[in-house]
């Protein structure tokens, strides 16, 4: 209960405080680190490849948006689609391996896309990027404006939320924890383990699909970035900041990483030696990161008032 | 009838043999003992039986019907289920989410997979319940696996392979490393689960073995060299000469 309050107190405050592209931009990236998160905190798997699945959704949707004038909903179904069909291409190769080469398969397939779309030049645009994608109007919804395509996103992210607490809830979601906790006697037990894998793989590619879409219509075009390396260490970091062993993290961790890279890199451009010294406590202090530190405030607090 | 059969059995890593043309009968509702010293290649005929690894050569029968090369996760659906020497449990779960993800993996349907709450599953609710029952666990049924004793531990792992509602129980040196205490709280175990489940049990600890077995094989360098009711391997002098008399023999 007191998580949803304070979830629908930072939607609604959020515009107030920063500009409505950063309060955006803050939601499409919590809905990319939910994604990430099934596999980080519940698989126990670390990807380093999540811009593969956002930059493809973000390019085909976008191209589709720009040169087929599709319908809004359209896009987030291909989106969702590409994310989850190239997640499930990249999947299928690096679940067959685990921890250190999967972690590299992930990178390297990360980096394989990338320089497809630096080399595809007529469609991707290469380093100057795909300008020109619209926000079409839906429904009467004219999302030019800031704050009507911001409640589209707020919907669109509760709406994920709402489906990745289902699914973390699931008999899945059990299993998928097993694998983390015990890879061997999760196969005793009789589940397949790298088809349980991929199945994370795909459910995570689609969220950021969708996460991408979203992103190249906040921002109209999709930058090279948006498929780059940098880009799916940014949402591991965050998810980390914000704890990967809770489902709220990657939300946390957004707001932290977007808040820190939008407002804060304008009055100070060291601001990633705040992000490192973020992560070092992180690491060495507090491995649930913000949540952990919440937690451990309010159970120290009510000590304190019992004692 | 033989429930659980192999012929001639064989694994090789490389110039060991590690199981060597092992043909082994376990009848149907009985508990049947497989012994022999540190490195005959009890464990790996265990890994064999339940598809962690193909065998090199020879079959295995479940019910008359073969089921050589069956991979780990399948294996567990045909009703064989096993457990570990060394513990091999979800640590950071409940006892009760330990399980009930092995009880989950055998249910009748996977229905909901992806959507229906993990409580809205009575059925399988009640089997992992039974089987924490079972070895004397429900009272614990929230602590967490990992903060739970060794002997406990032990009792989890025994309750994760009872989870699965098996036809046949692989036993992997059940008392391993427990107390004098707790390993006859674990041999009251299995002799109540004795005659419920046609049982394989791997054991180092020979009283244990001699008091609760029906039959027993005795593996030494791979191979089986004799195989009889707990009597007659005490009497057979190979055995004595390979394992019961130790070295010194």
């Amino acid at each position: 209960m007191r998580t949803l309050i304070l979830i629908a107190l930072s939607i609604l405050l959020l515009p107030l405080v920063v500009r409505p592209a950063i309060a955006t931009e803050i939601w499409i990236f919590a809905i990319f680190g939910l994604g990430l998160n099934l596999l980080l905190g519940y698989t126990g798997m670390l990807s380093f490849g999540q811009s593969t699945f956002f930059g493809s959704a973000a390019y085909v949707a976008g191209w589709l948006l720009k040169h087929y004038g599709i319908n809004v909903l359209a896009a987030l179904g291909i989106g969702v689609g590409v994310g989850a069909l190239s997640a499930l291409l990249v999947g299928y190769l690096c679940v067959q391996r685990s921890g250190l080469y999967f972690i590299m398969l992930t990178f390297a397939l990360n980096q394989l896309f990338y320089f497809i779309a630096y080399q595809w030049t007529t469609v991707t645009g290469g380093e100057d990027g795909m300008p020109g994608i619209p926000r079409p109007v839906l429904l009467g919804l004219d999302f030019q404006d800031p704050l009507m395509y911001y409640a589209f996103v707020v919907v669109l992210f509760l709406a994920s939320l709402w489906l990745m607490k289902r699914i973390v809830e699931s008999p899945l979601g059990k299993i998928l924890q097993a694998i983390r906790e015990n890879e061997v006697r999760a196969e005793a037990v009789g589940y397949h383990v790298p088809r349980f894998k991929l199945l994370a793989f795909v459910l995570a590619g689609a969220f950021s699909g969708l996460a991408g879409v979203l992103y190249a219509m906040l921002f109209g075009i999709v930058p090279l970035e948006a498929i780059g390396f940098v880009f799916s260490g940014n949402v591991v970091f965050a998810t980390l900041i914000g704890g990967s062993g809770s489902l709220y993290g990657p939300i946390i961790g957004s707001f932290v990483f977007i808040w820190l890279s939008e407002s804060v890199s304008t009055m100070w451009a060291r601001w990633p030696l705040l992000l490192g010294v973020a992560f070092v406590i992180v690491v060495l202090f507090l491995r649930g990161g913000v949540v952990e530190a919440w937690t451990r405030f309010w159970t120290w607090r009510s000590s304190k008032q019992t004692g | 009838m033989a429930l659980l059969e192999t012929d001639r059995l064989s694994k090789s890593f490389g110039a060991l043999t590690a199981v060597n043309a092992v043909t082994l009968r376990v009848e149907a509702g009985t508990l049947h003992s497989i012994i022999g010293p540190n490195g005959a290649g009890k464990t790996t005929l265990f890994n064999l039986l339940t598809g962690t690894f193909p065998p090199s050569s020879g079959r295995i029968l479940l019910d008359q019907k073969e089921i050589t090369g069956t991979p780990a996760a399948r294996i567990a659906h045909l009703g064989l289920a096993r457990s570990y020497q060394r513990t091999t449990v979800f640590p950071a779960f409940s006892l009760l989410d330990n399980v009930w993800v092995a009880a989950f993996a055998t249910s009748r349907s996977w229905n909901g997979l992806l959507f229906r709450p993990t409580h809205k599953y009575p059925e399988v609710l009640e089997r992992a319940r039974a089987a924490l029952d079972d070895v004397g666990l429900l009272n614990k049924a929230n602590q967490l696996a990992r903060e739970i004793s060794h002997g406990e531990q032990r009792q989890l792992e025994l309750a994760l392979a009872l989870a699965a509602a098996p036809r046949v129980l692989l036993l992997d040196e059940p008392a391993a490393g427990l107390s004098p205490d707790e390993t006859r709280k674990m041999v009251a175990l299995v002799r109540a689960l004795k005659g419920r489940y046609t049982i394989v049990l791997i054991e180092h600890k020979i009283d244990i073995i001699m008091s609760v077995s029906d039959r027993i094989s005795v593996m030494h360098f791979g191979s089986l060299i004799a195989e009889g009711t707990p009597e007659e391997i005490q009497k057979n002098p190979e055995v004595r000469r390979a394992y019961l008399g130790g070295v010194a023999a």
